[in-house]
């Protein structure tokens, strides 16, 4: 049974830190949400793609005259169609580094055409489409295009990329490099490394995975042709940025002609925030046919369209004395970006990535270098945890790879390098300043927890059934809550990076909160209306949040990196603020005495030591909409903005521990207990974030357990379907023993820290942890992910890897 | 070819096409948009409905091979925005969703174990929990508080079975059309 042994920190009395039930739940358990692929517009026409089949070739013609004559068929285009739509821009390239790749029009690293027609660098690069009456007929459709190609060679690895000879992908771009990027102090490190007692290398694979959100990803375009206007109903995790991207970068149309709506969305886990061809496909076709245009993606396509994550192949370092003491870390990576840079794919394999890489360690070296190259492969991308959990893999690998170099107890060497308590805020010397944090009482916490000192006698129990028990430790700092506008733009990221939340209190005393973020399942209307709720003194059920529509939601980046609580809740803290302020000034009045004197506590205004000279929330609210008796200095109306940009990210950590046991005859690993303690600031939601934690455990124990994006060499990928990609199921997970510490953030005004993804980031360190250990006598050293049961079954006859 | 399905209690009568399948049917044909699509081979479970009284893949069935049967869909769980059954109620207390998209298809699955499980004198043990719930992907919960659901679905539909065994098992419980 998942057990939570933490104290609930309340931040108040009010509903705010309480474990409420999300009311979002009831409709979705009824299936009564709309989801993009349950939206049908009157006259709606249906697109399919045509992706391509091969990896790597030249496109010598395309003929679809055959696809255009088939039943049903309404249109069929392909890049000659689209000549005056600009690519799909890339917006993250990591600062500081050239990109390497022909510029977009508007002096950005350009991306991906809609359609490709020079050539085809993946399997499923988009090469046409096809609308058509019916999907049906769309679908058809697609298999009377016929496509003539000139076969080039393919290159799957990044490593293979950058060799001589590889394959090319861009002209523009010699030598696949589309980026080399460093943090850190090279020289302090190698010199670090040059006169340690001890050094330890490993030679790590951080795969390829597929997020595989539920929810495949969907389009409807509508072009209104007497307003001009464009409506996409996207599955998008940020409707503001799509908005953004497409109408100024990529269709050349006024911002104000775009809304953007995303309705309510299937899951993303950082998939959904890329800008697609298909967003402006389905726009374009919609304005060409005068009719709605919608697409639905399949398994399939998602596989073979949407951007996959990690995907590293790293040679790193650790340099320590004999008795513990980490003193240098060094890393080099090979980042796989895919064929084309992705939306913001190539900030996640760099930045993301790197500046994390010391965890939760006081290590006074540190260096980390990226070679970013081209392959012929889906694109990068985001994926739950992203950037975060390739680099506290390859650290807590380490970790333990030094612990037994030297022969010290795995958790003493942590316990004994952890970041001290009193040093924050902490640079941790690749560029990251972490904000706060008790990283000894979270350790020791899930030390405990664990019953990690009773594990001796655990093997040996397990031992005597023919299992081998093996225990892994992984700690991390999640870098989240992005960002502070002008800190992302150093990294490289184009755009305002920051959230914003409005505040409409009506007449009758209710209250509509609307934001900036999108939720993908992490019940926004619930938590938001708690924040509003407790700051103004009111019921949350009062309190209304609508989200998701540009038209009527203020701008916001949307939901990634475990930001929205950070990000759009502080927002929505300090508009309240901004409501309890005017009605403090506007008391005054309706008291009829100084301001001084007015208290605003528990949803009214009352007069300093008299609690009968008061007015209630709901009588303000009615005051202030009538705005009879006002001064002019008072406007009517209670209505606030505030943009929020926090001065510096937030830095949430933990500690997990994996206990594994390996079945000696098979070779099958099974996760038996598992322990997590996660401090993620103050909580708005327990509940809420309870249902976060649990899922981006599982998640992480798929990457460790079962999960690979697997190409061949012609650059198919196998795992092409959730038969031939494992994500973990029921049986997979034992319930987990969970429990938090709370230190508060100092960088927004509710103390919270990014909570959503950050326990994807440990789990798949701290599983392949444990069966290292329980494999160690055997001289394992490394086990490369995912741990199949053949691979650890060739180990336990002595093969190597 | 012309044919009938008894979907949620009420008579269709349609024709479809040899190849159609039963999620077209539900989805495309009669606007039951509740059942979900979420993968192309039968493996995610987002497409479960029940097929006289049996969880299936709607995805997995022609619409022709149902004719004749009684179909139930999440949409004959509940009236809309109506009182939610004990299942989506337990489902509920313990959070068993987040973004919704593989939430019908786990309702209506595990609606039958817990119908078929209601007058064992024992609830489903976790582990056969989750063995019902391997053919139903979720990426977000981690199946956890869907496991809790469960049980606490199990315990209420056991103390409402000791209660008042009659009404009970007449009424068809969760999960099943009205
Ligand atoms: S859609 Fe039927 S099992 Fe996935
Ligand atoms: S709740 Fe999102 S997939 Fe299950």
């Amino acid at each position: 049974m998942t057990t939570v042994t933490g104290e609930t920190p309340l931040q108040g009395n009010g509903p705010l830190g309480q474990p409420l039930d999300s009311r979002e739940d009831p409709q979705l358990l009824r299936g009564e949400a709309t989801y993009v692929g349950d939206i049908n517009l009157p006259g709606t026409a249906h697109m399919a793609i045509l992706g391509s089949l091969v990896a790597h070739a030249k496109i010598l013609s395309i003929e679809t005259k055959a696809a255009e004559q088939l039943p049903g068929v309404l249109k069929v285009a392909t890049a000659a169609d689209f000549t005056d739509v600009m690519p799909l821009p890339c917006i993250w390239i990591p600062g500081g580094v050239e990109s390497h790749f022909p510029p977009h029009p508007y002096g950005l690293p350009g991306a991906r055409p809609v359609l490709t027609g020079d050539a085809v660098r993946h399997v499923g690069d988009p090469i046409a489409v096809v609308v058509a009456e019916t999907p049906r007929q769309a679908a058809a459709a697609l298999a009377a295009i016929s496509v003539e190609y000139e076969p080039l060679p393919v290159v799957t690895r990044a490593d293979e990329a950058l060799a001589e000879g590889a394959p090319q992908l861009h002209e523009a771009v010699p030598g696949n490099l589309n980026a080399y990027w460093t943090c850190g102090d090279k020289d302090r490190t190698d010199a670090a490394i040059a006169a340690a007692e001890v050094t330890v290398d490993l030679d790590l694979v951080n795969q390829r995975t597929i997020n595989s959100p539920i929810e495949p990803r969907g389009a409807v375009g509508d072009y209104n042709a007497v307003t001009g206007e464009y409506t996409l109903y996207a599955s998008t995790q940020g409707p503001h940025n799509h908005r953004f991207l497409l109408s100024a970068l990529v269709l050349g149309i006024p911002f104000n002609k775009l809304r953007v709506i995303a309705p309510t969305v299937g899951g993303s886990f950082g998939t959904k925030g890329y800008l697609y061809p298909d967003m402006a496909l389905v726009l374009l076709l919609s304005k060409a046919l005068g009719r709605p245009v919608k697409w639905v993606d399949t398994r399939t396509g998602l596989m073979n369209s949407t951007v996959q994550g990690r995907d590293h192949r790293q040679h790193v370092t650790l340099a320590g004395t004999r008795d513990g003491r980490i003193t240098a870390v060094r890393a080099t990576s090979y980042a796989n970006l895919g064929a084309y840079p992705s939306t913001i794919g190539p900030g996640v394999a760099t930045a993301l990535m790197g500046r994390s890489i010391s965890g939760m360690y006081d290590i006074d070296a540190a260096f980390c270098e990226v070679y970013a190259a081209f392959t012929n492969t889906v694109s990068l991308g985001a994926q739950r945890g992203s950037g975060r959990a390739e680099a506290a893999f390859l650290m807590e690998r380490l970790v333990d790879r030094y612990a037994s170099e030297i022969g010290m107890d795995p958790a003493a060497v942590r316990r004994k390098n952890l970041v001290p308590k009193e040093k924050f805020p902490y640079d941790n010397g690749l560029g990251w300043t972490y904000d706060s944090g008790d990283y000894q009482l979270n350790f020791d916490r899930a030390i405990e927890l664990s019953g990690y000192a009773d594990m001796p006698a655990r093997k040996t129990e397990a031992r005597a059934r023919g299992k081998r028990l093996g225990v892994g430790i992984a700690s991390y700092v999640a870098i989240c809550g992005v960002g502070p506008s002008t800190r992302m733009s150093q990294e490289g990221m184009l755009g305002g990076t920051w959230e914003s939340a409005n505040i409409r209190v009506h007449p009758t005393g209710e209250v509509t909160v609307t934001v900036g973020s999108a939720s993908t399942g992490q019940s926004h209307g619930t938590v938001f209306a708690q924040v509003a709720a407790d700051e103004l003194g009111i019921d949350p059920a009062q309190v209304q949040v609508h989200e998701g529509d540009t038209q009527s939601a203020p701008y916001g980046q949307g939901t990634y990196g475990s930001r929205s609580y950070s990000m759009a809740a502080p927002a929505v803290a300090l508009t309240a603020r901004k409501i309890k302020s005017k009605l403090i000034r506007a008391g005054a009045v309706f008291l009829g005495v100084p301001e001084d004197k007015v208290v605003y506590e528990g949803g009214k205004v009352h007069e300093e030591g008299n609690e009968e000279n008061a007015k209630t929330f709901a009588e303000l609210a009615m005051a202030m909409w009538y705005g009879w008796g006002l001064p002019p200095e008072i406007e009517p109306a209670l209505d606030e903005t505030t943009h929020f940009d926090p001065p510096d990210f937030n830095y949430p950590f933990g500690t997990h521990v994996a206990v594994v046991e390996i079945d000696e005859l098979t070779g099958e690993t099974e996760v038996v207990a598992y322990t997590a303690v996660d401090d993620a600031g103050n909580i708005g939601n327990p509940k809420v974030v309870l249902g976060q934690i649990e899922g981006s455990i599982v998640h992480g124990l798929g990457q460790a357990l079962m999960e690979a994006a697997e190409y061949d060499e012609n650059g198919l990928l196998i795992s092409r379907d959730l038969g031939h990609y494992a994500l973990p199921r029921a049986i997979d997970a034992p319930f987990f023993s969970l429990d938090k510490t709370t230190t508060p953030s100092p960088h927004n005004p509710l103390g919270a820290k990014g909570a959503g993804e950050i326990a994807t980031v440990p789990p798949a360190a701290a599983v392949v942890n444990a069966v290292v250990d329980a494999l160690s006598d055997l001289g394992v050293q490394h086990i490369d992910m995912p741990v199949t049961p053949e691979k650890v079954w060739r180990r336990l006859r002595g093969e190597s890897q | 070819m012309d044919l009938s399905l008894n979907v949620n209690g009420r008579p269709e009568q349609f024709s479809a096409a040899p190849n159609e399948l039963l999620v077209e049917r539900l989805r495309d044909g009669l606007g039951l948009t509740g059942t979900k699509v979420g993968c192309d081979t039968g493996q995610c479970g987002s497409c479960v409905v029940r097929l006289d009284g049996r969880s299936v893949k709607s995805c997995l069935i022609l619409t022709v091979s149902a004719a004749g049967s009684e179909v139930a869909t999440i949409e004959g769980v509940t009236t809309p925005g109506g009182e939610l059954s004990g299942l989506q109620e337990a489902l509920r207390q313990e959070h068993g969703t987040q973004c919704g998209f593989c939430t019908p298809g786990m309702v209506m699955a595990l609606g039958e174990l817990v119908e078929n499980t209601a007058a064992d004198p024992e609830p489903p043990t976790e582990p056969e929990i989750r063995e019902w719930l391997t053919g139903n992907l979720c990426r977000c919960t981690g199946y956890h508080s869907v496991v809790r659901g469960v049980q606490r679905a199990c315990s209420a539909a056991r103390a409402q079975e000791t209660a008042e065994p009659a009404t009970a098992a007449a009424s068809g419980q969760e999960g099943s059309g009205r």
